[in-house]
């Protein structure tokens, strides 16, 4: 039993709980009392089991909504101080059940850790939501795997903070924390640079995170294609009708194009608080190609162009506002048939 | 979708994964040290660059360049 002031609850799938192989992933969510499987490996690290949630892989793929609600249903009585989920290795549905699980589980409040191969679906299903110990494809990386998530799984049961990514073993979540530190940016950036120069180590302290996007599949021929203009340089009609704002926008806009031969000085401006709008305001075509795309469109080589152009102004904006905005845009673009957006960003 | 943009970094940040490189922040879709009739040909061209991106099967953050 673990001490009194910790709970551990440890989620698995039917084949490490023991409940079978494929033939079992169907099995519907079952609660077990203590460890069971790699949940044994955690007693010896510090972090015993009080309670085992188990489930078939396929069976959450196949009723994710039940199953999740029946396993957090069991959290909320259980009140785990942690939630530990996996290892699942490169498994894609057990490690997709972990992310899911773990996602819920740290928005209903509860400290997760779970472990996976670090290309595995489950850790963008995750969200940032638990922290995710990198393992190896297969299960051969167990061993490995055990102590690092048994170390944060304590850290977390005990309201610890488990220390930063490279300190703790975990992947990292996307999240930038404030710290104090006795000497200035200028200061580490000479010291960073001159590293560079002598070709030695040195770490970037702010690195950038890509998000990868799945590109959407080839228009098999833009010559027959509704397409669109989009942009984000700020370009409105003149006088600047709609108040769009210069930085930190709030909102898009859509005007009306039909009919308009190019984005001349007389009838369109940019707002833009990001550049010198110098050029763009002397011809805003630089910033949102509408004279060629007409050109193009006389040719043949785009079927039509969309009669509306998107804009908005994209300097300081926050993330979850630019999301936003390209997911309104986009439904928008949908509904009106465009299969081919030509976006110009500054 | 094709962005573009002389920040290729940043699109492919953003997740972009059509990316033609324009000339300039100021100017992604033209010159100004053009003459009119040869700006309105880059632009035409880097338009080009872009619909040909959106014809064709690329990976993630794929950047490229107007001339190729």
């Amino acid at each position: 039993m673990s001490p009194a002031a910790v709970r551990v609850v440890h989620y698995m799938n039917q084949f490490f709980a023991g409940l079978g192989a494929e033939e079992a992933a169907g099995h519907e969510p079952v609660r077990l009392e203590g460890p069971q499987g790699p949940g044994r490996g955690l007693t010896p690290l510090g972090l015993p089991v009080d309670v085992t949630l188990a489930c078939g892989d396929d069976y959450f793929a196949e009723h994710e909504d039940p199953a999740l609600a029946t396993l957090l249903a069991w959290l909320e009585e259980e009140a785990p101080d942690v939630l530990v989920c996996g290892p699942a290795f490169n498994s894609g549905r057990y490690g997709y059940a972990c992310g899911m699980l773990a996602r819920e589980a740290s928005r209903r409040g509860i400290p997760v850790v779970t472990a996976m191969f670090p290309e595995n679906p489950g850790v963008i299903a995750a969200e940032g939501g638990a922290y995710v110990v990198p393992t190896t494809a297969n299960v051969a990386g167990m061993k490995d795997a055990l102590p690092v998530l048994a170390a944060i799984g304590v850290a977390l049961a005990e309201g610890r903070d488990p220390g930063s990514p490279e300190e703790a073993g975990y992947l990292p979540r996307g999240i930038r924390r404030n710290e104090v530190v006795d000497r200035s940016g200028a200061d580490r950036a000479l010291d960073l640079v001159l590293a560079k120069l002598r070709g030695e180590a040195f770490e970037t302290e702010v690195a950038p995170a890509f998000e990868v996007v799945p590109p959407a599949s080839p228009v098999p021929d833009v010559s027959e294609a509704l397409v669109a203009l989009v942009s984000e340089a700020g370009c409105v009609p003149q006088g600047n009708p709609d108040h769009l704002v210069s930085r930190r926008a709030h909102a898009w806009l859509a005007y009306p194009i039909d009919g308009v031969a190019s984005m001349s000085a007389d009838a369109y401006e940019t707002v833009h608080g990001g550049f010198d709008t110098t050029a763009g305001n002397a011809d805003p075509n630089r910033l949102v190609p509408l004279d060629a795309v007409r050109r193009l469109e006389t040719q043949g080589r785009i079927g039509r162009l969309h009669p509306t152009f998107y804009t908005t102004t994209g300097v300081d904006t926050p993330v979850a506002s630019a999301t936003r905005f390209g997911q309104e845009i986009a439904a928008e673009l949908v509904n009106a048939g465009v299969q081919a957006v030509v976006l110009t960003g500054t | 979708m094709a962005t573009i943009t002389s920040l290729p970094t940043i699109a492919q940040m953003a997740g972009a994964s059509r990316i033609v490189r324009g000339p300039a922040i100021t100017n992604p879709t033209g010159d100004p040290s053009l003459d009119e009739e040869e700006e309105v040909a880059l632009r035409t061209k880097i338009v080009e660059r872009a619909l040909e991106m959106v014809e064709t099967d690329v990976e993630p953050a794929t950047v490229w360049e107007v001339s190729a």
